[in-house]
């Protein structure tokens, strides 16, 4: 049997054009994604049972027995740690974000290690958006600054900008120019029409120099910046100014080079001098599937994205200090809750190691490099694969996750449900 | 820095052995003037409320008459106790060694003066009053936070020691003054007020606004849209600099003025 | 079976024309009834202002433009916080509360269903979710169609019953409420960084004006006999002298409705400027409310402004741009394929500047020169114009000749040469703010079928008892009295149920979502047209099947089918 225009879990572009072929309750074929997709569906082992930590090796245990026992934990902790979010779909992050008021912890997700830059500079100077079609359908101009999409974001490409046909842009890649900047000449600056290679660390410079030049103002800028020639930059200021539409994506490149947040902001605001001239747009090329809609639900309840801490009593939010990479470092909690995320492989060593030292729970359906660090893992359903629910693409734009097939697991909202019931019960409230 | 016969009551806090050291202290009832009614305050250790006699030995020297005559001393491991001073308006708190982050936030008069190391946002969104740190201080020492559109409004900050990255963020007026070097981006978004960088510094001023920054080290990566106006002696700087206007990519009016022995 | 008795309420229902008369209210498993058992529980209104719960017809709390203003802005949300308390989750956000905050303050101040002011329908999942997380009120959403490409295409053609079909598959499927137009083709200019400066200015490449865009929709809303009318934002929203524009829209609207308007136009202040420039900017609110005053079938709502911080959050993205050229503070923007744009940036509304005090004057001047209340309703176009917690200040102030002079001492010295407010006598009564706050937006909601905005025998028990003895009170002197009064309710009560007390939110809420379902005739019905569909996923970025709103998103949703006019 094959289901139509099933949505793929797996990076921010959440393509829901998927044809995925089952038989029974066995995922056989995936047409239409990417090689990404293809593993995502057809994926791994899963872990059979919660198994939890003993002196001699690991136990399985029932689901009751690991509900009661991950709040347990919890509500001893006096700065518990609730991190991940990512991989599953809206319910869930809904109910981490619950369990972190009620317990008086701090609920922080991938944002950040990832785009958290992003979103403190649009904090700073706002962002100048739009959706995917957008894009699609009148960009001529593309930009992809510090961000390698061949690779990281498979079909960015052919659904959204280079190789989509638009409405005014029937001719595809013949009727865009796609600009490539990047500190080394990747996949992706092969396919495109102008790379400017920059010096490593050196974008902020070459962003205002942009900026004074779409200004006007280039006769202030020397003659070389951050590696890049002064000619060069007037020639793709000159290139911006005349697009009819012009589309920035940006990644890592620019998020986790130094000065982070305020590259991102430089970026915005080059975008904001960009439309005094014509139509400009940025948007940040989101990594995992559904981290953006745990900023939407943490922000709609919150008040904020991400590293929310609750300790106080009311919402407190400072990433440098509530975020999960610092508090991990200094070694400050004294329990973790990871729900679909993998930090072992995922944050610098020095925070990860933390987690193996105070008692962690996962939440997760596969054996990952988080399994040796935690006390205790409860497997689930993979939110898209056997759970359904709402995730958010890079562009906001909101698509529900197609259950393809049913499995025996619980689902993980179902699971962070019944540990927030127990911890009410247990505070008697 | 102050005398001590101007000081009628002294509050010594010295903090006690706890189980779970790592975990963070927000004491920002930790004010001169909270002193005033006795030692009765209360702190957060985690989401835990602790009474201020739980994590500290408590002694008290004299007769507390107004607020602008209580010093807070702050002695043992205090390196994790964050928001001390907070909103302080009067009196004084000296920390003998290091301090947690948020100190001396919000502070709209009297003093601070920190023996050791202060963590990051000393400082953080000053009005007015008096800090002065004899070792190094963390990311966004006297910055403003997250979304505002201004930072220290006033007041001084002076640290010893070097200074982390962000320093100054924000900076919309009175003074900061690093004797030692900043790290990436000191001075960026500055609007106001007078940042002088004793050491060196990276990217300063991106950004920038308005207000007036001083760098008598070296810079590396000046950012490239600053307009070079002019090379100027600074008597009371007792160096020559190179005077620059920007940032031009912001329409900024700021100046930043470089020791020209500083530019690498 | 749950029963309740509310006894010595003085009650104001405009809908059944009761005025200030002492009863009790009897309440039956949500419903007002005949009388009730000895046993029902009691609560005494000690001779207290009960109204029904309050309705707000235009404000923007839930979805994708809204959130984004959230989370752009920590210095709010740091500004507006609140701690867990009681049944109270934490709240943050001052101008732009998160959800849970919105709904205790809307709760506090007796506000039982509010209509979200623009929702674009590709993004309507993230509005529904967001509708589930503001638990106390009813909610339904203004569906974005000024931008909508199948629509300008119909409209370009004048084939009324394709408008109408598209309007009702896409409403169906993204659970809407009603049409909303906001800046008509300009949304759509925008997509390209332009903007339309006449309602007769076609639209770039679309071939349609904003005239012809208001008119078919207006003939396929009421083909299709939708519950509300068309509601819509004027093109040329505050600029100096638009009030032109907004007087050739009025112009344009026909009386095709004998139960409601047949135009609601929103926040009208924003479009009744007159002058050429900021600096010679003047009130023309006399000539909007003698437009209006005609005109029984145009309902306008005030968009009054209030001084102070707030955020403003528009599908209107050139308009909001200009704004960011002005005051360069922080903005956003998210222009949504093939349907619509919208924009976001703080602003301060400030008594120093001029500008901002004709704003303040122009929209009290609209509410008290509009002869019926049912025509010219409460509000601020939440949070725009001012923070919807800022309501009973406007309440103060249209009925208080005393509060407004006042309060236009401390205005700019030359407001009085560009305004009329300070020569406008009129107080509103007890009568007339009830209409303006709940029975006129229950009627031009379409709503009181659904038993919305009246006490009577068979309505929805949404009930505000305020703290305010109207029989003792002069609101002509004792406008504090007013103001304190409407801002915290003893009892709100939501479909029988008590569910705030003196200001505290005291149960978990349950809430309704109300959404329309038109049917068309098969034969023009756009689900089966392969033209339609072939467009649809050439052009949009997600599936045409993965675009409707599973059911699963509206636990409590109430369908309101309507059917074609013979």
């Amino acid at each position: 049997m094959i289901i139509k225009d099933a949505v793929c879990p797996f990076c921010g572009c959440l393509c829901d054009d998927l044809d995925v072929e089952i038989d029974g309750q066995k995922i056989i074929r995936v047409q239409n994604g990417c090689t990404l997709a293809e593993s995502t569906f057809t994926g791994s082992t899963r872990l059979q049972a919660p198994i939890r930590r003993t002196a001699s090796g690991w136990e399985m245990i029932s689901y009751d027995d690991a509900i009661t026992d991950a709040a347990d934990i919890l509500l001893s902790s006096d700065r518990p740690l609730l991190y991940g979010w990512s991989s599953t779909h809206g319910e869930t992050q809904s109910f981490g974000v619950h369990i972190a008021e009620l317990i008086g912890g701090v609920i922080d997700n991938t944002s950040t290690v990832c785009h958290g830059p992003s979103i403190l500079a649009i904090q700073e100077v706002g962002h100048p958006g739009c959706t995917l079609g957008q894009v699609k359908n009148r960009a001529d101009v593309i930009i992809y600054w510090g961000c390698n999409p061949t690779e990281a974001h498979p079909r960015h490409m052919s659904r959204y900008t280079t190789f989509a046909t638009g409405f005014f842009v029937p001719e595809a890649q013949r009727g865009r120019t796609v600009i490539v900047v990047d500190t080394r000449r990747t996949e992706s600056a092969e396919i495109a029409d102008e790379f400017i290679r920059i010096k490593r660390g050196g974008d902020y410079q070459v962003l205002s120099a942009l900026r004074a030049i779409v200004r006007g103002k280039g006769n202030v800028i020397p003659n070389e910046v951050a590696g890049v020639s002064r000619e060069q930059l007037i020639r793709i200021a000159e290139i911006c100014k005349n697009a009819k539409f012009g589309a920035i994506f940006f990644g890592l490149g620019l998020t986790m080079s130094a000065g982070k947040y305020k590259n991102v902001r430089n970026a915005i605001e080059l975008t904001d001098e960009l439309n005094r001239h014509t139509k400009f747009t940025i948007s940040p090329l989101r990594g995992h599937a559904n981290v953006y809609g745990s900023n939407e639900v943490f922000t709609w309840i919150t008040g904020y994205p991400y590293a929310v801490d609750f300790a106080r009593g009311i919402a407190f939010y400072n990433p440098g200090e509530t975020t999960a990479v610092d508090i991990l470092r200094r070694g400050e909690c004294d329990a973790a809750l990871i729900v679909a995320s993998d930090p072992g492989a995922h944050l610098p060593h020095s925070a990860a190691a933390h987690l193996a030292k105070i008692p962690t729970i996962l939440i997760d359906p596969h054996q990952t490099a988080t399994t040796p660090l935690c006390r205790l893992q409860i497997p689930c359903t993979i939110a898209g694969i056997d759970a359904e629910g709402t995730a958010y693409r890079m562009d906001g734009v909101p698509i529900r996750y197609k259950k393809i097939v049913e499995s025996s697991y619980p689902d993980d909202a179902d699971l962070l449900r019944r540990i927030h019931d127990r911890i009410l019960e247990v505070k008697g409230v | 820095m102050y005398q001590d016969g101007s000081v009628t009551v002294r509050v010594i806090l010295e903090t006690k052995q706890r189980s779970k050291p790592f975990l963070p202290v927000e004491a920002e009832s930790i004010i001169p003037r909270n002193f005033l009614k006795g030692t009765d305050l209360t702190v957060y250790e985690g989401n835990k409320e602790r009474a201020l006699s739980e994590m500290f030995w408590i002694f008290v020297e004299g007769t507390a008459v107004s607020p602008d005559k209580v010093e807070v001393v702050l002695k043992g491991d205090t390196a994790r106790i964050k928001r001390v001073g907070e909103y302080m308006d009067t009196g004084s708190i000296r920390i003998m060694g290091d301090i947690g982050m948020h100190c001396g936030n919000f502070m709209s008069g009297g003093l601070i003066e920190i023996g050791g190391n202060a963590d990051a946002w000393l400082g953080r969104e000053m009005l007015d009053g008096s800090i002065i740190c004899h070792g190094n201080a963390g990311h966004y020492c006297a910055s403003g936070y997250r979304g505002e559109k201004h930072g220290m409004k006033g007041g001084r900050v002076e640290v010893m020691g070097n200074a982390g990255d962000f320093c100054a963020e924000y900076l919309t007026g009175g003074e900061v003054y690093i004797h030692g070097s900043c790290g990436d981006m000191g001075g960026v978004e500055m609007k106001g007020g007078m940042l002088v960088i004793g050491g060196d510094a990276t990217r300063p001023c991106g950004n920038m606004k308005d207000g007036t920054c001083v760098i008598l080290g070296r810079v590396q990566e000046m950012i490239p849209t600053f307009e070079r106006i002019e090379r100027r002696v600074l008597p009371e700087w007792k160096i020559t600099a190179d005077v620059y206007k920007g940032d031009v990519a912001n329409r900024g009016k700021g100046t930043l003025m470089v020791n020209t022995s500083g530019l690498v | 079976m749950t029963e309740l008795l509310v006894k010595n309420a003085c009650v104001f229902d405009p809908l059944n024309g009761i005025s200030m008369d002492v009863m009790d209210i009897s309440i039956r498993d949500g419903r007002v009834v005949e009388s009730v058992s000895a046993t029902a529980e009691v609560i005494d209104a000690h001779g207290c202002l009960t109204l029904p719960g309050g309705i707000d017809s235009h404000s923007h709390v839930c979805g994708t433009k809204v959130n984004f203003g959230r989370y752009m802005s920590p210095e709010d949300m740091r500004a507006g916080r609140t701690a867990r308390r009681g049944k109270m989750h934490v709240t943050s956000g001052y101008y732009v509360p998160t959800t849970f905050g919105n709904s205790y303050r809307y709760s506090t101040m007796g506000y039982t269903t509010v209509l979200e002011g623009a929702m674009a329908p590709l993004e309507a999942r993230h509005t529904h979710e967001e509708f589930t997380a503001t638990p106390h009120q009813d909610m339904m959403a203004n569906t974005l169609f000024d931008g909508n490409w199948a629509i300008m295409e119909a409209v370009q053609k004048r084939d009324v019953k394709r408008a109408a079909a598209i309007v009702a598959w896409t409403l169906s499927a993204v659970k809407g409420y009603s049409i909303k137009l906001t800046n008509p083709g300009g949304t759509e200019a925008w997509g390209w960084g332009e903007d339309l400066t006449s309602i007769h200015e076609p639209v770039p490449n679309f071939n349609v004006t904003p005239a012809e865009i208001i008119t078919t929709m207006i003939a396929a809303n009421e083909f299709l006999h939708l519950p509300h009318s068309v509601h819509l934002h004027c093109n040329n929203l505050g600029k100096p002298g638009n009030y032109q524009t907004t007087l050739e829209t009025f112009d344009l609207v026909p009386d095709r409705n004998n139960g409601r308007q047949t135009l609601y136009a929103t926040h009208v202040q924003f479009h009744a400027y007159g002058g050429t420039t900021w600096r010679n900017i003047s009130s023309k609110s006399e000539e909007i409310a003698h437009s209006v005053n005609a005109k029984p079938q145009i309902v306008m709502d005030m968009g009054q402004i209030m001084f102070g911080r707030t955020m403003t959050m528009t599908a209107d993205g050139p308009m909001e741009f200009n704004l960011y050229c002005l005051h360069h503070n922080k903005w956003s923007n998210h222009d949504v394929e093939l349907e619509t744009g919208s924009g976001i940036i703080p602003v301060l509304y400030s008594k120093k500047s001029l500008v901002n005090c004709v704003m303040w004057a122009i929209g009290l001047e609209l509410a008290l020169l509009t002869k019926n209340p049912y025509q010219c309703l409460l509000a601020t176009d939440n949070p725009n114009g001012a923070p919807f917690v800022k309501y009973p200040e406007i309440i103060g102030l249209l009925m208080s000749k005393r509060y407004r002079d006042e309060e236009f001492a401390t205005l700019h010295n030359d407001t009085g040469q560009r305004t009329i407010i300070s020569s406008i006598e009129r107080e509103m009564d007890w009568n007339e703010i009830a209409i303006m706050t709940r029975a006129g937006q229950a009627k031009a909601l379409g709503i009181t079928p659904q038993g919305k905005g009246h006490l009577g025998v068979g309505a929805e028990a949404d009930i505000a008892i305020y703290p305010i003895r109207c029989r003792n009170v002069d609101p002509s002197t004792e406008y504090r009295k007013v103001i304190e009064g409407f801002q915290k309710t003893m009892y709100t009560v939501k479909r029988g149920r008590i569910i705030a007390r003196d200001g505290e939110v005291i149960v978990e809420g349950a809430n309704s979502t109300f959404w329309v379902n038109p049917s068309v005739p098969e034969e023009i019905s756009v689900a089966t047209d392969p033209e339609f569909v072939r467009k649809f996923e050439e052009y949009y970025t997600v599936r045409m099947g993965n675009y409707p709103v599973q059911d699963v998103y509206l636990p409590r949703g109430k369908c309101i089918r309507t059917e074609v006019l013979p």
